[in-house]
């Protein structure tokens, strides 16, 4: 009777012993394979040319970490539209934002971002090219580790130019000229359009005549001779017949699409023009050159600085892991492979002194010189609203409704008004 | 007191939806909220109120947004009513020829105003194709501060003059027939039938059309943020773009608000004039039939 019972309490006790052994057993078992999550939000073009790195992370990373991308809008500013939504809200589905430069000002002002520093170094930084390294920080705190850079070019017709123009006058007369031969309809195409590619468009200009948009001292520098030169130019371009009426209403894609049916001789755009115009069906394959951007003899050739990369968001509960996705989807292999496939400016040194991508690409030297020519836009968190501000005006200006002098003199009391609104720059 | 308990769970409902955005809108305009207060909301009396006073951006959107609505919806209720009375004959196929009218109010907006933006882009758009091929010569309609804004107003017709047929449509069929044939044996004629049957029965229809279209007009947004951007020269900036704007590319929540209550109360302004003179035209109407 006894013994009856302490085999039956031992049997008992057993197989608890043994459910709970099963069960922790199942717990850690199923831990080791839940890997943690990295949330990030990229616009859609970034998610197809990322995904092979992104796998690959994956895979190597099994059952620890894993990047989960977000395909975020097409457009540029509706990406940004979708991320501030998920960040009014407190807390963000994202540890990742794959940001544009001129965002990061105002992200990282409203406390969205967090710095930096404590993950990258100095000696990290110096591994990139200059023009990479700038649109990083804001009030000398880096956000944000570059994925690619990118820059404004020249792009012509060396099938139709003996010499490649480099004052702003001689583009605007070799394209007259070009047009009254009837070689081309268009001569030069840009972008014209009121929205941030005006801007864009214009800092080079202003540049070229030697003038500027703010200074570092934060001084505007609108309404000066050289601004006026710069918007008197614009609107000639367009007077003289250098430039399409409709130029006012173009965007990279229309002047993209003018450039590569072989009507216009010349166009500024960014470098993934390139990739575009050289593929098999481009009616002007191989008959396309790049360079940096004309400018007077007291001026300076500059690019806008475009270039796209990531930050991580204060709200993310794993940074660390966030960085380590970073750095491997930034890597020099990884840049290698989206340069190699999809045309994307590198951003480490090492890439332009590569030999494979050397032989691969005729613009890589290019590239690297308008790199190291590079302009940022005024780094402020009330960029937007000054640059709105530029870009109705110019596009008043290209429209006829107002003189360049005019123009400039508004644009300048404009800005002036913001920053007095705003306190500061 | 039971007729109380019936209608609070609706007036419960159009306290949230449309009560709570507008108290809300209106504390945030007394406040500053902005990316410069670091999200922080700060009350500040009256500042953005004395800001909007002085913004000439938003009065120029004013005008722009008030000249829009007016030709938009003019032109729609007229064209509503033509193709209402040929929707209510009996034609052939009716059901069909009804269902294909109301298409372009079925199609999302931004997708409609994404084909607008082809159909008027220079130099690849049809349009400029076939005014080249006839001798008009080249316009550039969206970069073209004299004709973008007339292009957002094409596209917004088309769209939106179907939801108007429609409830004239609705409106017609409750006119009694028997109304028309004691007027035919009297030896009226069918333009007076028209004037003195069709239009004073339809009014109720037209004034709540009128309304549904001018409040949504006011607030139009992504037709033009699509087709324009708001450009050349800020000629087709709207209200709702300016709002959205200064919340989600300024940041500056605070003054985004007073926008928008500011572009409400322009609204109901706008109506109370509107519906003067409706009256007034209404007295002059039936004086001369």
């Amino acid at each position: 009777m006894n013994n009856n019972i302490i085999k039956k309490v031992s049997i008992k006790v057993f197989r608890n012993l043994l459910l709970i052994f099963l069960v922790i057993g199942g717990l850690s078992k199923s831990k080791a394979y839940t890997p943690i999550v990295i949330d990030i939000l990229m616009p859609a073009p970034f998610i197809d040319s990322t995904k092979e790195r992104v796998d690959s992370f994956n895979k190597e990373n099994y059952g620890k970490i894993k990047i989960r991308t977000t395909r975020g809008p097409r457009q540029t500013e509706s990406v940004s539209d979708l991320a501030i939504s998920s960040l009014l809200l407190g807390k963000s589905d994202f540890d990742i934002l794959l940001i544009d430069v001129t965002w990061l000002a105002k992200y990282s002002e409203a406390g969205w971002l967090i710095p930096l520093d404590e993950f990258i170094d100095d000696k990290e930084w110096s591994l990139l090219e200059r023009g990479a390294i700038l649109g990083n920080s804001y009030k000398n705190i880096p956000y944000r580790w570059p994925l690619l850079a990118d820059i404004g070019l020249l792009y012509f017709r060396k099938d139709l130019i003996n010499k490649v123009p480099e004052t702003p006058e001689e583009l605007l007369s070799t394209s007259v000229k070009l047009i009254n031969e009837g070689v081309v309809s268009y001569g030069y195409v840009w972008q014209g359009r009121q929205y941030e590619g005006l801007s864009c468009f214009f800092l080079e200009a202003l540049h070229a005549f030697g003038g500027g948009w703010i200074d570092s001292q934060g001084k505007v520098l609108l309404g000066t001779k050289p601004s006026i030169k710069a918007a008197s130019w614009a609107s000639r371009l367009i007077e003289s017949g250098a430039s399409p009426r409709s130029v006012t209403n173009f965007t990279e894609t229309e002047a993209l699409q003018a450039f590569e049916q072989g009507e216009a001789a010349f166009m500024r755009n960014w470098p993934y023009a390139w990739a575009e115009l050289n593929k098999d069906n481009s009616p002007v394959k191989g008959k396309v050159g790049v360079t940096t951007m004309v400018a007077e003899s007291n001026g300076r050739s500059v690019s806008t600085l475009g270039s796209w990369g990531f930050s991580i968001l204060s709200s993310s509960n794993n940074k660390d892991l966030a960085y380590k996705a970073i750095k491997y989807l930034t890597s020099v292999q990884s840049q290698r492979h989206y340069f190699l496939n999809f045309g994307y400016t590198p951003t480490y040194k090492s890439l332009y002194k590569d030999k494979e991508l050397r032989s691969n690409s005729e613009i890589l030297p290019i590239l690297q010189q308008a790199l190291n020519r590079t302009e940022e836009r005024p780094k402020t968190a009330i960029y937007a609203q000054i640059s709105e501000v530029l870009q109705k005006q110019l596009s008043s200006i290209l429209t006829k409704q107002i003189t360049p002098k005019e123009g400039m003199n508004l644009a300048k009391s404009k800005t002036l008004k913001i920053i007095e609104s705003a306190g500061s720059i | 007191m039971i007729y109380l308990l019936l209608i609070t769970p609706a007036l419960t409902l159009v306290l949230i939806v449309f009560g709570f955005p507008i108290v809300r809108y209106s504390w945030l305009s007394l406040h500053s909220y902005s990316v410069l207060t670091g999200l922080d909301v700060i009350p500040n009396t009256a500042a953005n109120w004395v800001r909007l006073l002085n913004d000439d951006r938003f009065w120029q959107d004013a005008i722009q947004t008030i000249r829009f609505s007016t030709l938009s919806v003019s032109i729609e209720l007229v064209l509503a009513i033509a193709i209402a009375l040929i929707l209510h004959q009996k034609i052939k196929r009716r059901g069909l020829v009804r269902a294909l009218s109301l298409l372009p109010w079925a199609l999302p907006t931004t997708i409609m105003a994404l084909g607008w933006r082809w159909i008027f882009n220079t130099p690849y758009g049809p349009l400029e194709n076939i005014l080249n091929t006839i001798g008009v010569g080249t316009f550039n309609f969206l970069g073209d501060p004299r004709y973008a804004w007339l292009t957002t107003v094409i596209a917004d017709v088309w769209k939106t003059t179907p939801f108007i047929a429609l409830l004239l449509l609705a409106g017609l069929q409750s006119i009694p027939k028997d109304l028309y044939e004691a007027f035919k044996l009297e030896g009226g004629n069918s333009n007076q039938s028209f004037l003195r049957i069709t239009l004073p029965l339809l009014e109720p229809y037209i004034i709540l059309s009128l309304l549904f279209r001018i409040a949504q007009a006011f607030g139009v947004f992504d037709l033009i943020q699509v087709m324009t951007g708001g450009g050349p020269a800020g000629t087709t900036e709207s209200l709702g773009l300016y709002a959205y704007l200064n919340a989600m590319r300024f940041l500056d929540f605070g003054y985004s608000a007073t926008v928008m209550l500011a572009s409400f109360i322009l609204l109901v302004f706008y109506c109370l004039m509107l519906w003067i003179l409706l009256s007034i035209s209404k007295r002059i109407y039936e004086l001369i039939i």
